[in-house]
């Protein structure tokens, strides 16, 4: 039953259903050292800690803006072409799909500083990283599907086709530092190695049909059509048949062997009150230089097309049809020809924007006053985030609002509300529980579509498995 | 002890949630009986003949024909996998008072003539316009033979006058042919 649901989830992805990278329910969330990847200024509550590797984070995240894989895939005896065509025509092409994951492969990190009371948190690790996008090509499925007979006079637009998706290694090394009890600042530094690499996100052009005057119909072609793709050639080059050889490659490209890239996040925290907390950060904000192992294709060209006329030969200095038809197939050919190059290029990371309001309350009553003292001493809080992601076509956004609760010492909960591109019902929850130096915590979104995941248009987990040493343990 | 039975409790509420949680009534095999059926309009042949350009040396010319060879589209394998019907229309508005006969054969590799199609533009007595409108349908034997086309000749054909009178190079109006064909395709994907 269990792997059925697994084939499942990976046929939803197969289907482009993909993830946004909003981790609201690990923004904040102190008590799990990973909190500091979302800002480099979260201080944790710890005094060191070293990730179970492959084990200390886990994200998975899918979500598509319009549709839910049950719309199309529903047992409900409907023909599967006019469901397919109510969703080509529902959706905008603004709709999209996107798929995230990311895994820790190892991390750490540890308290320093002068005196007693240590000011600072280095932090590192590695971790693998995909992010697919791929909007809605909502003019090319109607060209498909409908052909141009009934689109007389449509512009059908080129830039539809907007599709990105890579797979990157991630090593980095942040730092946490407390400038007075108002203020922590973080950075975190980052090196990307590309794993693989697919973008065609500058897409532009059209492509017409007209009423014409020469002729009953006129086609325009405007076509600027680019496809870069890097670390696929040798994985998909068929004298490279060997699978041990492919995951030697990956292997190569996982530690820094692929297209690399530098990147930063950058963070704050500021207290105005022992109750208020505000808090923003910034991350990945790099890229990528490709350079290695590019494939890439372009189709570019314009030609108007009203037909072939035939001039007649018996005609004086005429060019004859089969003149005029070989110039046409000529130029149709040279238009749609596709341009293999292999042409750097640079992509840039998803930027990610977090921001947070949280006021806390409910002082902790402490029987046997065991003097933590860099505890906040509050049971509750509640607040606001705002999410941002830099995208393709426009940001995608989502507003937060949660409650976090300490429930026992050592065992934590975050419930969060979310409106965003996916739902206006996005309730997540989440736990953290320390059982003596370990900490394991699991994080999940969308919890009232679990009841059919099919129904859900965005999930996402969370889940890992830390060993924490100090402060809160 | 009551600490930690409620902790593994919750632990195990999410653990449930997360593995328990249910994919009902979905059907994946759906998407095999997916076919596309655009129908793909396009300009095919268009001219515009003088009413002058009949005559030569004095003489009226009874047809002018042209030949386009080397068509790969028909006999492309997309086109003969998927594409189960075509209408061809032709538009003819002629200001020139006779009678055109319009006929395009269509051709196989070997020269073999696959199919004919034919129509009359009528002549405008007046020198206003008169558009002729015609359509052919390829369906079944018609559309396999012009699966097989890979030239086409087009031949205008001008009719006697009722008057004997003919067309000379001070002869005025023209016959101009438009035309655009519907492609239907059917694409199991």
């Amino acid at each position: 039953m269990f792997s059925k649901r697994l084939v499942i989830v990976i046929l939803m992805l197969t289907v482009k259903h993909l993830f946004s990278q909003n981790k609201q329910l690990l923004f904040g969330f102190n008590d799990i050292p990973q909190s500091v990847l979302i800002n480099p200024s979260t201080t944790l509550d710890n005094d060191w800690f070293v990730g179970v590797p492959l084990l200390s984070h886990f994200h998975f995240n899918f979500g598509s803006s319009g549709i839910s894989t049950f719309d199309l895939f529903a047992d409900d005896g409907r023909d599967f072409n006019d469901k397919l065509q109510s969703v080509i025509f529902q959706l905008d092409r603004s709709d999209f799909f996107t798929a995230t994951q990311q895994l820790d492969i190892f991390s750490g990190g540890f308290a320093f500083g002068r005196g007693i009371e240590k000011d600072r948190y280095l932090s590192f690790g590695m971790y693998l990283e995909t992010d697919v996008i791929a909007y809605h090509p909502k003019d090319y499925a109607i060209l498909a599907y409908e052909g141009n007979a009934t689109n007389i006079g449509r512009v059908f637009d080129v830039s539809d086709f907007n599709l990105s998706g890579e797979m990157v290694s991630v090593f980095h090394v942040g730092l946490t530092k407390k400038v007075n009890d108002k203020f922590t600042i973080g950075a975190r530094g980052k090196i990307y190695s590309s794993v693989f690499n697919i973008n065609s996100t500058n897409n532009r052009g059209s492509f017409l049909t007209q009423e014409g005057q020469n002729n009953l119909l006129i086609h325009t072609f405007n076509l600027d059509f680019t496809y870069n793709t890097s670390g696929i050639r040798s994985l998909a080059e068929d004298d490279n048949s060997e699978v041990s050889d492919d995951i030697r490659t990956l292997r190569r490209r996982l530690l820094f062997g692929g297209n690399l890239g530098l990147g930063l996040d950058f963070g704050f925290t500021y207290f105005p009150t022992d109750q208020w907390t505000i808090e923003a950060s910034l991350l990945d904000v790099g890229f990528i230089r490709h350079s290695k192992d590019l494939d890439n294709y372009a189709v570019n060209g314009s030609y108007v097309y009203e037909g072939i006329n035939p001039l007649f030969p018996e005609v004086p200095n005429g060019q004859t049809a089969e003149d005029y038809w070989n110039e046409v197939a000529d130029n149709f050919e040279e238009l749609f020809e596709i341009d293999t190059t292999a042409t750097k290029y640079t992509t840039w990371r998803p930027t990610k924007f977090n921001a947070a309001v949280r006021y806390s309350f409910g002082e902790r009553i402490s029987k046997d006053c065991n003097c933590l003292a860099e505890d906040s001493g509050y049971l509750n809080a509640v607040g606001a985030q705002l999410f941002a992601v830099r995208r393709p076509r426009a940001p995608q956004l989502a507003l937060t609002a949660f409650y976090y609760r300490r429930l026992f010492e050592g065992l934590q909960f975050k419930a969060t509300y979310t409106i965003d591109s996916f739902s206006f019902t996005n309730v997540g929850l989440g736990i953290s529980a320390d059982l003596g130096p370990l900490n394991l915590y699991v994080l999940a979104d969308n919890v009232l579509e679990y009841q059919n995941l099919a129904r859900s248009q965005s999930n996402s987990i969370q889940f890992g498995l830390n060993l924490v040493f100090g402060s809160g343990q | 002890m009551l600490k930690s039975k409620s902790k593994n409790r919750l632990c195990f509420f999410i653990f449930v949630l997360t593995i328990m949680s249910c994919v009902e009534d979905v059907d994946f095999d759906q998407a095999e009986d997916l076919t596309l059926t655009p129908v793909v309009a396009s300009s095919v042949v268009y001219t515009d003949v003088e009413a002058s350009r009949f005559s030569e040396n004095g003489i009226e010319l009874e047809q002018v024909s042209d030949t386009i060879a080397n068509i790969e589209i028909f006999t492309e394998e997309f086109v003969i996998d998927n594409l189960v019907r075509t209408e061809l229309i032709f538009e003819a508005t002629n200001t020139i008072n006779r009678t055109f006969g319009l006929q395009v054969d269509f051709l196989s590799n070997s020269d073999e003539l696959l199919h004919t199609l034919s129509f009359d533009a009528q002549p405008s007595n007046d020198g206003s316009e008169v558009v002729t409108e015609s359509t052919h349908v390829f369906e079944g034997d018609s559309q396999e033979a012009l699966k097989l086309t890979v030239k086409m000749v087009i031949t205008l054909r001008l009719y006697p006058s009722m008057d004997g009178s003919i067309l000379d190079e001070n002869s005025t109006g023209n016959i101009t042919l438009r035309s655009k064909g519907f492609f239907y395709l059917n694409i199991p994907v």
